[in-house]
């Protein structure tokens, strides 16, 4: 009861100033004290709390408790789900989609009808506005047919996301209303058969008229979701922009009708999975645009680009969770019914194993998913990039293994065209591919971190370089306190605590994972300075690290928050969360001393070596075992 | 007696059955210098039924008769049947001859020695079956140690010398032995004689070295001049990516004179990287033709030219600036004052030497600016940059010309390619031939 009311002292707490923090956000009138406010406090609000795991820090204020929705919301959350859930499983074909490799009709216009072309859009735009959490709700349902998932991710998680973030009124008054009833269907044009992430390599040329109300548009973008019938398309081209009397080209946002003319889409390209989704190329042929389509200013879509793509990718957690719940259903189905042996195959440890492996995995996603939303629906603009790239990579893998392993249990049938596994395993291969392909966000989020780790801690470690004594000791104390056994105390249980004392054993888990990933991310600056960016083996450690660690932090707060509230099957959440956390102290901990000057346990050296090698010689080189020399 | 085991007495026999198969066909071959019943000659179990024997084969050519009246040289023998041809067949025909002449093959270390010494002239020195043949003209169990003191001495020195000699020789030519081999020298030195060890040393080392060279050079070498040029370039480029283009096929034309023009070919090579670094060259600066270097393939000796420019003067170098707006997922650099750890800096300090860039390579037959200016022109389609810049000759004429016939046109930059010249001066009959062949009396002993 103790740990109850203080659990709810805590969590009422940061609430508290939040709504401070939102007061003045609005009434502007408190914004000096506000000021004040923020300066007492260690990190601004834009921080979030990934980035202090790079300093051995748990900002325990801005992920505990676990975010909820008021009782209102909830109702209105539930509203909306129950006949999108009805529709998904009445209306939509998903076995017909993918045979067909189209989306009927009339399934785009239930969606329409369910107003799901428009779910962040705001309501005086006519659409739902929900928020990200209610958005991230209903992508648990919409996930379970990739095809539909995919198209209308391209509509409104980035095909119309640059008119909502970073349009003008006009703007969003022209397009928005008919964006959000589904009546125009949007599409983002970023990637070239030339230039995926490099912004450099864009060859779509916009020109200026001579007049200068228009500009003209040449070039082709590739691979372009919903290019086949998209009415508005978000087009990145290269602008000539005079900067200090220098010209220079710079990307430009526009927003381009199709009806503006000159535009042709390609055949729909033929792929494994989402087969459904239309993805095809788009070229631009002189194609004019009004100056006033200009999303943000001229020169900088290179930031419109990056906040568009920065914030969809959260909501991947909860779909490939709803994915996994749905999974589950049919597998236990047929685990508990199919017998070998006289015995169900459920009885089996390795089949039990694979229902365990998609309840923790579906729990840990889920568990991301919430608390990224939570803290994006938070007042401000707190940046969760590197949170939500976190949910992206981990559930897109997790989504990956858990489909690969429910089709498994199925063995041969699952394989068949009989089941939807195989369908579900080929549209779950691209989660791991777009939105930013899992390699490069792994490199975005430990570069992010150890760029804001390497500010705090340039001083220091230059101090050291220079062969300060007392700096030098101080680190080899620490170092040996910890060695020895010294208990880490970062706050998260104790006095003052905010983790359940069921999950006390996990936190602590955490807190040493915490404090050692600290020191890590010390000694690789101290190491390799700034060169660390061309470590990517030891960059992608330390995504992984922090990955784990962010999802070792959802799962507590969100198990916490359970057991504090008494949600039903809360000790099925404890049992899970501890799993999680008991088996990601040990990947962790591997990582990391993988990550130790000379260790052993690192095979970077030789792993380098041996794609050199065959990368040199575009083949695999050894002789074949059956040949002789003699 | 050889003492193996029953597996291996098996193999052995099986192999004997086919020597005596192909040694058949040789002999059938070569019927007319033998009498009809040389079917019989094979081997001999042992001595004991040796003796028994008849005296299978008469040699019907003059040229044994000789040899068996002096002690002088064996290599008569070859000497005789050289003067019709130095092939393979004839030099089967000498050791058949041989063998055939005398029961107790009274000489073979002398004519082993002197086979050994003739086969590179015949062509067959890197032919296994001949050095089998050859080791097939020992005596078989002579020489096989019969008791622990013949064992522990060096017993018929000579003869295992001289079939260490014949594995030496194979050793030195690449010539790696076969199980044949083997069973011929347990035959003849039993099991641990010395030219055993070797055979065990070969077969140790061969294999091992068989692959070393991570740049093996094909054997034989491409005849046709224009696949060797597509060759050796490719092997100097060592770029997956580079093209090798024929810009011009040998052939000759009649001018109206009736005077026969031979035209060069011209191959050259050029890859991605190198289009990218010409299409950046800064074409106020000149890029140049040098020539001719020598690329030696084993034995062969070709030449290639090389378009270059001189390195980029350190002013000009334009530095890539970092764009922080070019990446839209993650930072390409980050913004530290902190440098790589002295402890982890795992480049050796190397001086780096700026050489300048190479942007085409060719081979051509005749290394005139004539040439050499139609595989510029023909690059130029590529590169249209190629267009604007200055291009200057600077082609050398050879160490060697000054050993070949007086030249006339000494001093201009364009001067008759040494290829075209032999090595011994003598002046070239062939300009076609981009390939100079060594006199094979030099390649003696080179290990390969």
């Amino acid at each position: 009861m103790n740990v109850n009311s203080f659990l709810a002292l805590s969590r009422a707490f940061p609430r508290e100033k939040n709504r401070l923090v939102c007061h003045a956000w609005h009434l502007g009138k408190q914004a000096l004290r506000v000021q004040q406010r923020r300066t007492i406090r260690t990190h601004s609000r834009s921080l979030a709390y990934a980035k202090d795991l790079f300093l051995g820090q748990i900002n325990k204020a801005e992920v505990f408790p676990y975010p909820e929705i008021g009782s209102d919301e909830l109702e209105e959350v539930k509203q909306f789900v129950a006949p999108v859930e009805k529709f998904f499983n009445e209306e939509v074909d998903s076995a017909k989609i993918d045979r067909e490799a189209k989306i009927p009709a009339e399934t785009l216009n239930g969606l329409k009808e369910l107003g799901l072309f428009g779910i962040m859009i705001p309501e005086e735009y006519g659409g739902l506005g929900l928020s990200n959490t209610m958005y991230a709700r209903l992508n648990e349902i919409i996930a379970l047919d990739g095809s539909i998932a995919v198209t209308l991710a391209a509509h409104q998680a980035i095909g119309l996301k640059g008119i909502l973030i970073a349009g003008n009124e006009a703007q969003k008054k022209k397009y928005l209303p008919k964006l959000a009833s589904g009546e125009h269907i949007a599409a983002f044009c970023l990637t070239e058969p030339g230039s995926g992430s490099d912004a450099a390599s864009i060859q779509t040329l916009a020109t200026l008229s001579e007049d200068g109300k228009h500009y003209r548009i040449n070039g082709s973008k590739f691979w372009i979701s919903n290019g086949g019938f998209a009415d508005i398309m978000t087009v990145f081209a290269r602008t000539v922009v005079e900067v200090d009397g220098v010209k220079k080209d710079k990307i430009t946002a526009f927003i381009v009708e199709k009806a503006f003319g000159g535009i042709t889409s390609g055949k729909p390209e033929d792929k494994l999975g989402i087969r459904g989704s239309y993805t095809c190329e788009v070229s631009f042929d002189d194609v004019p645009v009004p100056v006033e389509n200009v999303i943000g200013e001229v020169g900088g879509g290179f930031k419109v680009a990056m906040n568009i793509l920065n914030s969809g990718r959260f909501s991947m957690g909860s779909s490939c969770a709803g994915m996994i719940k749905k999974l589950m259903e049919l597998t236990s189905e047929y685990a508990v019914s199919r017998k070998q042996f006289n015995r169900n195959l459920s009885e089996f440890g390795m089949i039990q194993e694979k229902f365990a492996l998609m309840a923790i995995n579906a729990f840990v996603m889920e568990s991301m998913a919430y608390l990224t939303a939570g803290m994006m629906d938070r007042p401000g603009v707190p940046d969760c990039s590197l949170e939500a790239a976190m949910v992206k990579v981990f559930s897109s893998e997790g989504g990956w293994i858990c489909c690969s392993e429910a089709l498994q249990v199925l063995g041969g049938l699952g394989y068949t065209k009989n089941y939807p596994f195989e369908r579900y395993v080929r549209d779950c291969r691209i989660l791991p591919i777009f939105e930013g392909t899992n390699e490069i966000l792994r490199m975005y989020v430990a570069l992010t971190g150890m760029q804001y780790a390497g500010n705090v801690l340039t001083g220091k470690i230059k101090e050291m370089k220079k062969g300060n004594i007392f700096m030098a000791m101080n680190m080899a104390g620490k170092k040996l306190r910890t060695s020895l056994g010294a208990s880490v105390d970062l706050g998260l249980t104790g006095k003052d605590g905010v983790v359940h004392p069921s999950l006390e054993e996990s936190a602590k888990k955490l807190e040493q994972n915490v404090s050692l990933f600290g020191m890590t991310v010390e000694s690789l600056l101290y190491r390799y300075g700034k060169s660390i960016v061309d470590e990517q083996l030891v960059l992608k450690r330390v995504a992984d690290v922090l990955i784990n660690m962010y999802a070792m932090t959802a799962v507590l707060s969100r198990a916490s928050r359970s057991i504090s509230i008494g949600l039903r099957n809360h000790d099925h959440e404890v049992l899970l969360a501890n799993t999680f956390c008991n088996d990601a102290f040990f990947k962790n901990n591997y990582s990391m001393v993988q990550l130790q000057k000379h260790s052993p346990e690192n095979n970077d050296a030789s792993i380098k070596k041996i794609a050199q090698a065959v990368l040199e010689n575009r083949s695999y080189i050894c002789s074949h075992p059956l040949e002789r020399t003699f | 007696n050889v003492s193996d085991g029953p597996a291996d007495r098996m193999k052995c026999s099986r192999c004997l059955l086919q020597l005596v198969r192909t040694s058949r066909t040789v002999v059938q071959r070569g019927s007319l210098l033998l009498s009809p019943s040389s079917g019989q000659l094979i081997f001999r179990c042992s001595p004991v039924s040796a003796k028994s024997q008849p005296e299978p084969v008469r040699f019907v050519n003059d040229g044994g008769t000789k040899k068996t009246k002096s002690l002088v040289t064996q290599e008569d023998l070859f000497e005789q049947v050289s003067k019709e041809s130095k092939t393979k067949a004839t030099f089967n025909q000498v050791i058949d001859v041989f063998t055939k002449t005398d029961i107790r093959r009274r000489g073979h270390v002398e004519f082993i020695y002197a086979a050994l010494k003739k086969m590179p002239e015949f062509g067959v020195e890197r032919d296994l079956t001949i050095y089998n043949k050859l080791l097939d003209v020992f005596p078989k169990e002579v020489f096989v140690p019969r008791n622990f003191i013949q064992r522990m001495f060096n017993h018929y020195p000579r003869q295992q010398e001289c079939g260490v000699q014949v594995l030496e020789q194979m050793e030195s030519y690449g010539i790696m032995p076969n199980i044949e081999t083997k069973v011929l020298l347990v035959q003849i030195f039993g099991e641990k004689s010395h030219p055993i060890r070797k055979y065990q040393r070969i077969m140790y080392w061969f294999p091992k070295f068989k692959h070393v060279n991570p740049f093996p050079v094909p054997q034989p070498l491409p005849e046709d001049p224009v696949d060797l040029a597509i060759l050796s370039l490719n092997r100097i480029a060592n770029d997956l990516d580079a093209k090798t283009t024929v810009y011009q096929l040998p052939f000759t034309d009649i001018t109206e004179s009736g005077e026969e023009i031979g035209f060069p070919h011209i191959v050259g090579i050029q890859s991605p990287n190198q289009m990218e670094l010409l299409a950046k060259h800064n074409p106020n600066r000149p890029v140049f033709v040098e020539g001719p270097f020598p690329l030696w393939l084993k034995k062969t000796c070709v030449y290639y030219y090389i378009l270059r420019a001189d390195p980029t003067p350190p002013e000009e170098k334009e530095e890539e600036v970092y764009d922080p707006e070019r990446c839209f997922y993650y930072p390409l650099q980050l913004d530290l004052d902190l440098d790589r750890d002295l402890g982890d800096e795992e480049n050796f300090d190397v001086d780096d030497l700026d050489e300048g860039p190479v942007f085409a390579m060719c081979m051509t037959s005749q290394g005139d600016q004539a040439t050499l200016n139609q595989w510029i022109s023909g690059l130029q389609q590529n590169n249209p940059i190629l267009g604007r810049i200055p291009t200057l000759f600077r082609l050398d004429a050879g160490t060697r010309e000054l050993e070949g016939a007086a030249d006339t046109e000494a001093g201009h930059s364009h001067r008759p390619h040494p290829q075209s010249q032999r090595e011994d001066g003598l002046p070239a009959e062939d300009s076609e031939a981009a390939v100079e062949e060594e006199e094979p009396r030099r390649s003696h002993g080179m290990k390969q």
